[in-house]
């Protein structure tokens, strides 16, 4: 192995590292003692550097004007095109939450609360450029690890400290299930690089395999039945950390679950065995995400339905194994992270002086006391209902595209995958119903007693990153050809 | 690119209006008019050069390859004449809201968003552009009804925009699987969403059957269709004078083009199959929306449920599949848009604002206190009737010929029942708010005169009056346009 070719590979990672280390290091050593809103100040520049360093060697990755290996030993690494945009994109998404996280000192442990998320954004990269079962297997834990110890890190919360302590206790068994599909998968195949699995044969210990994989991913994507962590987390994580979890994990994990099913594609037997159970989570969840939301009153509470529902339609895209229902799939994954996280971005600019975790009716009143935060809103919810020309629209017309696709020779509604794509859209028709239900608080009624939610101050960052995600969510839904265009490689 | 300036001119002043400070509506209605008046202008120009049936002003451009979705806008015959109804509701909608005052320049930013997806849906000649359209104009009309409605507002939005967006997931269905059936002549998959395109090609029979229902009522739904037409009256109630005049005037007809461009363009074989199942649905519609507006006590109502009973002739002129019903129900498109959203400016905003009650037992002997309020209003329920020498009366009649020739007897007898019903009911309601005595006057009612109307009224009535007298009298001003696309689609549709 070339180590000199595998130190330019991993520099993106390594500057982050880097950065993660000095950030400790400064907050420990000269930033003791200091005030919290200069220790939260400096850790967030250095996080940012840190990002930005990387992104920017990996955009010269992606543009190619670096030599770059294809590969590592048993994919280990897979660097092309596809991933490495992946993996820039959540570098530039976590560099997003870094003014977030910053708005609200919720915790002395400055370093601690940027090293992790820091730590969080690398084992995302390292997840969605994987394709080696126990690396892939690794850096997600690095994931998980990370995001339960952030949700915990508002210690004054009590119900925070109950929601990541469900966190973990979940996470940690289906982890145990996915680690034990991927050992069963490996028992079966004898290969732990996913790119040379080929010619599977259908086998009951495969299809239990991907049984226990799906339980394991179905956690991580807060698919139903395994979403009962998702409400709660959402809601008592630290709304920045909650953004995270509904976005840049949802990415890795998406991404993931595609590298894992990629081997089943050329066994049709096997495909076949597994569609009805992909299928079958697909339905519950778009009930459960669906019908769940309808009656919160609490928003993030909303939004973690919102995003069962979403990862239900997620499954319609992956069901037709095709080329194109992956690159929906991931088109759908990245379009909705991005308005997520934009999503909670807003609801934690308003919040963050609130001191409770906000219901739907603190926000009556927002079109007039902050007309900017409530139309990025408007884009970000419309976007997840899916109402064109927001780029949640074109990502359910695509995964819908790609399932009937995947079956051209239907041609009566019972046929291929009408019926599933049918339940989807109506599905949709009811998600409708509670999106406008929040948007008519921030849009449409006056605040109560007059006196309307209102955010302390924005800031250049996190403005920046609003807006961004705003004009990537409308510009995607507009002119989406370029980055498909990636994703098909 | 003419045409295509509608849209943009209206996507621009969304946001020109939307950006415009909150306090200053006195310039804002001067800016929403002058957008809205140039829309029309723009409608005008391309109705001015117009000519043959196909399809002109044609702009093709790649949009998203991967996916077989392009950017076509063009026009015909068939969407000229609902181009100049949207431009002329457009410019009235602005004049009755002469005098809004609330959140102004939201109103105007969801009011030309909805006005700049209508004009995309019509010039549309691509499905998926068409469908991106159709559903860029249900989210304001939300926003125009729960904001600024009256009473149930947030009930009626929600309901009218649920209605809306699950008749549009069933055209999304369809629509997808017109996409991938779709064949050219030699059986080879044309997968293109192109509407040009797809016109001239195959799709199997069978699949018609199914696919026929299922972009038909996607469509009709919004086209105010029985069953699912209970959306419209509340809707139309609580919204504001402007929203629902271009509810009626203009977005119902969404729908029914819908329905005609592309139900009845792309699937002839389910379109034929189905037609007198339309048929029978048409003529519920048209006989129950006038004996529900018989009963209504809420004057709003009345218009709500004759605007359901005039679009079961939109439909009934669809079911008929030739060039006569067809002609009939395009006419019908731009007369009810017209004097749809007449009825609903005078009721909601001219009637309203002075008697500050809709409800017909409340109301005693208007025509003392407004009479030339009232003449014009007994003008505007003639039209609406379909008196001869109005728009209403040519496009029923093209109807009713229409179905003489290709429907059973019955369904021409049921329409022609709904026509008496409709009589009844304009009468009978006109009566009761304008020339019935109430038993106990109530002391609140104003013994005076009610202020006559003002400019930006009288303008929007004479506006719309004037084109539904015009079409009424020189019916060929747009027959002369409308048949010969649609003689050109009956040939596509009989190879």
């Amino acid at each position: 192995m070339d180590y000199q070719q595998l130190l330019l590979a991993l520099l993106p990672d390594l500057l982050v590292v880097i950065a993660l280390f000095i950030a400790l290091g400064v907050d420990y050593s000269r930033l003791r003692g200091s005030a919290l809103a200069k220790r939260y100040q400096v850790a967030c520049q250095i996080s940012a550097a840190g990002l930005i360093a990387g992104l920017a060697v990996l955009l010269l990755q992606i543009a190619g004007t670096m030599p770059l290996m294809k590969s590592t030993a048993d994919g280990q690494l897979v660097l092309n095109t596809g991933t490495l945009t992946l993996k820039a994109l959540l570098y530039a998404m976590g560099l997003g939450v870094l003014p977030l996280a910053k708005r609200d000192p919720i915790t002395p442990q400055v370093s601690e609360y940027f090293a992790l998320l820091l730590l969080a954004t690398l084992g995302m990269g390292f997840v969605v450029t994987s394709r080696n079962l126990l690396g892939a297997f690794v850096a997600l834990e690095l994931v998980s690890l990370s995001l339960y110890a952030m949700t915990v890190l508002n210690q004054a919360k009590r119900a925070s400290a109950e929601a990541a302590l469900k966190y973990l206790t979940f996470g940690a068994v289906s982890s145990g299930f996915l680690l034990f599909g991927l050992s069963y998968l490996y028992g079966a195949t004898g290969k732990l690089d996913l790119t040379q699995m080929t010619g599977l044969q259908h086998s009951p210990m495969l299809v239990l395999a991907y049984l226990l994989i799906f339980v394991g991913l179905g956690f991580k994507l807060a698919l139903a039945p395994f979403h009962l962590w998702a409400p709660d987390v959402y809601q008592n994580a630290p709304t920045p950390v909650a953004g995270w979890i509904g976005s840049g994990s949802k990415i890795a994990a998406a991404a993931l679950l595609l590298a894992l099913l990629q081997p089943v594609f050329d066994a049709p037997k096997l495909k076949a065995a597994l569609i009805p159970a992909l299928a079958a989570l697909a339905v519950l969840s778009m009930v459960v995400g669906n019908l769940g939301a309808l009656r919160q009153t609490n928003l993030k509470r909303l939004l973690a339905y919102s995003a069962i529902a979403n990862a239900g339609y997620l499954l319609v895209g992956v069901v037709a194994f095709s080329a194109a229902g992956n690159a929906s799939v991931i088109f759908y994954i990245v379009v909705y992270s991005l308005a997520s996280l934009g999503a909670f971005g807003v609801v934690a600019v308003l919040t963050d002086k609130l001191g409770r975790e906000a219901e739907i009716s603190d926000f009556n009143g927002c079109w007039n006391t902050s007309p900017g935060l409530a139309v990025a809103f408007l884009v970000f919810l419309l976007s997840m209902a899916g109402i064109p020309p927001l780029a949640g629209f074109l990502g359910k017309f695509y995964l819908f595209f790609a399932a009937i696709e995947a079956v051209p020779e239907a041609a009566t509604w019972v046929d291929g995958f009408y019926w599933l794509v049918a339940f989807a859209l109506i599905m949709s028709v009811v998600s409708l119903y509670y999106y406008l239900r929040v948007l008519k608080a921030f849009l449409v009624v006056p605040a109560d007693n007059g006196a309307a939610i209102a955010p302390s101050k924005i800031g250049w960052a996190t403005g920046i990153t609003l807006c961004s995600l705003a004009l990537a969510v409308m510009a995607l839904g507009l002119w989406p050809e370029p980055f498909l265009g990636l994703l098909k490689n | 690119m003419t045409a295509l300036l509608t849209l943009i001119l209206s996507f621009i002043g969304a946001l020109v209006c939307g950006l415009m400070p909150a306090g200053a509506h006195r310039q804002i209605r001067w800016v929403a008019l002058a957008f809205a008046t140039a829309g029309l202008g723009v409608s005008a120009v391309c109705y001015a050069n117009y000519s043959g049936g196909e399809f002109a002003d044609l702009v093709e451009a790649d949009w998203i390859p991967s996916l077989g979705i392009g950017f076509a806008t063009g026009y015909d015959g068939i969407s000229l004449p609902l181009l100049l109804v949207t431009g002329l509701v457009a410019v009235c909608g602005v004049l009755f809201s002469w005098t809004l005052e609330s959140r102004a320049n939201q109103f105007y930013a969801f009011y030309f968003a909805l006005i700049g997806g209508v004009y995309g849906v019509f010039l549309s000649l691509d499905l998926f552009l068409l469908f991106v359209f159709y559903e860029i104009a249900v989210v304001p009309k939300y926003f125009l009804i729960a904001i600024w409605g009256g009473a149930r507002r947030q009930f009626a939005a929600m309901k009218l925009v649920l209605y809306s967006f699950g008749g549009s997931a069933l055209v999304l269905l369809g629509m997808l699987a017109v996409f991938f059936l779709a064949q050219d002549a030699n059986g080879e998959a044309l997968k293109t969403f192109n509407l040009l395109a797809l016109q001239q090609a195959q799709i199997p029979a069978a699949a018609q059957q199914w696919l026929f229902p299922l972009i038909f009522v996607g469509f009709a739904i919004m086209g105010g269709m029985w069953p699912f037409h209970t959306w419209a009256p509340t809707g139309h109630v609580a919204a504001p004078t402007a929203a629902s005049m271009l509810l009626a005037g203009v977005v119902m007809k969404l729908g029914a083009y819908g329905c005609l461009r592309v139900a009845v363009g792309l699937l002839p074989a389910g379109a034929q199959a189905w037609a007198s199942w339309v048929a029978v649905v048409a003529v519920i519609n048209i006989v129950y929306g006038a004996l529900v507006a018989l009963k209504q006590d809420d004057f709003k109502y009345v218009i709500g449920y004759s605007s359901v009973s005039h679009m079961g002739f939109v439909l009934l002129g669809i079911a008929t599949l030739n060039l006569t019903g067809l002609t009939g129900a395009v006419l019908q498109m731009f007369s009810h848009g017209v004097i749809g959203a007449l009825l609903f400016a005078l009721v909601g905003t001219v009637i309203y604002s002075r008697t500050k009650t809709r409800m017909l037992d409340e109301l005693h002997r208007l025509i003392d206190h407004m009479p030339g309020i009232a003449w014009v209003f007994v003008a505007a329920g003639l039209a609406s009737m379909g008196l001869p020498g109005f728009s209403g009366f040519v496009s029923e009649l093209f109807v009713l010929l229409g179905a003489w020739g290709s429907l059973s007897g019955w369904i021409v007898g049921g329409a022609g029942l709904g026509i008496l019903l409709t009589f009844g009911y304009t009468l009978v309601k006109i009566h009761e708010a304008f020339f019935r005595e109430r038993k106990r006057p109530d002391a609140s009612q104003a013994k005076t005169a009610y202020p006559p109307m003002t400019l930006p009224e009288k303008t929007g009535v004479a506006l719309l009056l004037g084109a539904a007298l015009l079409i009424g009298l020189c019916p060929w001003l747009l027959t002369d346009k409308i048949s010969p696309s649609l003689k050109l689609m009956l040939e596509r549709l009989a190879n």
